[in-house]
């Protein structure tokens, strides 16, 4: 069947093969692993490149080699290791030699291959004698990779596993991913008590033989232990310190565009106090809304949704046009409809009312949503006025306080003497929803 | 420290005895303009901007009011409450705060602090909270009284009622409810006594009423419901 394969891609037409990758080219040396065409660890095409044949062809053999008793596996790991890749200045080998903690690593990792080699040998299961060999060598290289390789060979590694997620084998979500493990999962586990079943030829003995194989797991992870749990603190140190970089450049961003171009702004209008404060205010009611809750801050600017919303919206927009502090103290909450906009709307007049003729430097409002009722207060201790005085025609108050609230079945009341400040007490009845 | 005669007239309708301050923040430029504010009103004993530094401090010199940043790093001031008042339950807390987050304000007032007031609060205010403190009554703002009928009266209307040990902690009486809603209307404790013809005293009463029953209720929607507020 190779030989099939290999027949057809002999016959391509000539032109192709000299535009492909994998075209045979002249011998370089010296012996480097690739960097660029690698489909793994760039060994093939190292090899290709150095004795000037076609990446598929060595690849192919690699393959071939492979079935017999693992041997291009094993061949394949020790190249891994011992050849430089192109463009760096040592071999994974060197580099895991001379690294104090790597070798410590690389030093429990043999005897632990080999005490599982010897109990092969003795107990005389498991594959063929000699590529026990191959796959023990193939396992000391893997980890001398997966501890020595560069952070540009991790990449390449890393996009690798990136495809086979696209293939949703390595993905740890997805039926289809379940389903293969356990299916992987179980073939294993039958084939493994089955084997140990055979030791002394009696399934009692597998007892045994589980409790041992427990102990050895048990060995094997005191041996690991420290280095396993080192690097899962290493990753999750390495990502909360990526999250902490995101939530700066974020902070960054935000206090760019909004407390910088305040401060500016502020120094253009030094000589302006009230543009100042205005602008401070401005400020810190933005940062405060960014403060308590920055997912959605920004997104809903412009409509409100609810009776809340709508109020504060109401303390911003006097605060920004005249130069009273307005507090909005909230309780309960409602939706908005044609008469709590009415609501909202003399609420608007009696503030701004409040925040032009009181005199005051703080108005407050109180607005409670109740069962059968939404009050709303503003409240001012300025120097107030005496409502019988005013006359009635007057639009402000007539028409857009109290008419207002009275057409929407509501009322207005006012409370106001001179020099004592003034309060509006504003009723709407609520059919419960 | 630099308690004048003539701010000793001054403050002859307070207590006979000028409170003693600690302040706690981690901005000097806020504890510069609190000193400002505070000199001649109050004794400002000392300042820390740090939880180490302020809990040492506070045992140290033994301050009336503490008055505390909620927003610190490391643990910030739920953490100085904490370690005060297990080892010095005489020392009162007023919470100062940036922070509008219900979440925040419930848990400083429900680790014992005496009261909550907002950073913009006017400097006459201030003095005047600092003296309710310290004379052992609580401070509420106007928000923090919103946040506490919302409490109360909302989850109670709509939420399943919380199992509870003792009921009376988880209710507030209709005057309590009145008081807490002139304060939240924007009324001074002078007004609410006028408007409802009770005494001053009394109103304080009913406020530390609610205090008490804010730090001691059992109603676990209290913290579900600061957390849901914070988030929404």
């Amino acid at each position: 069947m190779h030989r099939a394969r290999l027949g057809v891609i002999d016959k391509q037409p000539l032109l192709s093969s000299v535009l492909k990758p994998d075209s045979p080219g002249r011998p370089q040396r010296p012996l480097r692993r690739s960097s660029g065409d690698a489909l793994l660890g760039g060994v093939c095409s190292g090899l290709a490149r150095r004795f000037g044949v076609r990446i598929r062809t060595v690849r192919i053999i690699a393959v071939l080699l492979a079935l017999f008793f693992a041997l291009g596996i094993a061949a394949y790991m020790t190249l891994w290791i011992v050849l430089i890749r192109n463009g760096e200045s040592s071999s994974i080998f060197t580099k895991t030699v001379n690294d104090r903690r790597d070798k410590e690593i690389l030093f429990v990792v043999s005897i632990a291959i080999l005490t599982l080699l010897i109990a092969f040998i003795t107990i005389g299961v498991g594959p063929p004698g000699l590529s026990l060999w191959f796959l023990a060598l193939t396992g000391l290289d893997s980890v001398m990779v997966w501890r020595g390789a560069t952070e540009d060979e991790r990449d390449h590694l890393r996009q690798i596993s990136a495809h086979l997620a696209r293939l949703r084998i390595g993905r740890s979500d997805g039926w289809r991913a379940v389903a293969l493990r356990t299916g992987v999962g179980i073939v294993f586990i039958i084939w493994g008590i089955s084997l140990m079943s055979r030791v002394s030829g009696e399934h009692g003995a597998a007892a045994y033989v589980l409790a041992g194989a427990s102990a050895l797991v048990l060995g094997i992870f005191a041996l690991f232990a420290p280095w396993w749990i080192r690097s899962v603190q290493d990753l999750s140190l390495e990502r909360r310190a990526r999250a902490r970089a995101q939530d700066r450049a974020d902070m960054a961003a935000h206090v760019h565009d909004s407390v910088m171009q305040t401060l500016s702004l502020i120094q253009r209008a030094a000589a302006d106090p009230n543009e100042v404060t205005r602008l401070a205010r401005q400020q810190e009611r933005d940062l405060r809304s960014w403060l308590a809750n920055p997912e959605t801050f920004g997104k809903n600017s412009s409509s409100s949704r609810t009776l809340s919303q709508a109020l504060l919206e109401v303390e911003s927009e006097v605060e920004d046009h005249y130069d009273v502090s307005v507090e909005a103290v909230l309780v309960g909450e409602a939706s908005l409809d044609d008469a709590t906009l009415a609501l909202v709307a003399a609420c608007r007049e009696a503030t701004v009312n409040a925040a032009k003729w009181s005199g005051a430097r703080e108005v407050a409002i109180y607005a409670e949503v109740e069962e059968g009722q939404i009050s709303v207060f503003i409240r001012d201790r300025g120097v107030g006025f005496d409502p019988k005085t005013v006359a009635p025609d007057r639009q402000g108050v007539a028409g857009s306080i109290v008419d207002r609230m009275r057409r929407h079945g509501g009322s207005a009341d006012v409370t106001s003497s001179p020099g004592g400040g003034t309060e509006w007490e504003l009723r709407l009845p609520r059919t419960t929803e | 420290m630099g308690v004048t005669t003539s701010a000793n007239d001054r403050m002859t309708m307070a207590p006979p005895r000028i409170p003693k301050v600690f302040l706690v923040d981690d901005h000097a430029l806020i504890r510069a303009g609190l000193r400002a504010e505070l000199a001649g009103h109050v004794e400002v004993v000392g300042e820390a901007d740090e939880v180490e530094a302020a809990i040492e401090m506070i045992l140290e010199r033994t301050p009336d009011v503490v008055l505390l940043d909620v927003h610190m790093p490391d643990g910030g001031g739920l953490a100085v409450l904490r370690a005060v008042t297990t080892t010095l339950p005489a020392v009162k807390f007023l919470a100062l705060s940036v922070s509008d987050a219900a979440e925040d304000v419930i848990a400083v007032v429900r680790a014992g602090a005496r009261g909550y007031v907002t950073k913009n609060i006017e400097g006459p205010e201030l003095i005047e909270a600092i003296v309710r403190t310290a004379a052992g009554d609580a401070v509420f703002s106007r928000r923090l009284a919103g946040f506490v009928l919302d409490a109360f009266t909302n989850t109670a209307r709509n939420a399943t009622p919380a199992p509870s040990l003792d009921p009376a902690l988880d209710q507030l009486t209709p005057r309590e409810v009145e008081v807490l809603r002139l304060i939240a209307r924007g009324y001074s404790y002078r007004d609410i006594a006028e408007q409802l013809g009770i005494a001053t005293k009394t109103v304080e009463s009913h406020v530390s009423a609610v205090l008490r029953k804010l730090q001691l209720s059992n109603r676990y929607q209290l913290t579900n419901w600061a957390t849901e507020r914070h988030l929404l």
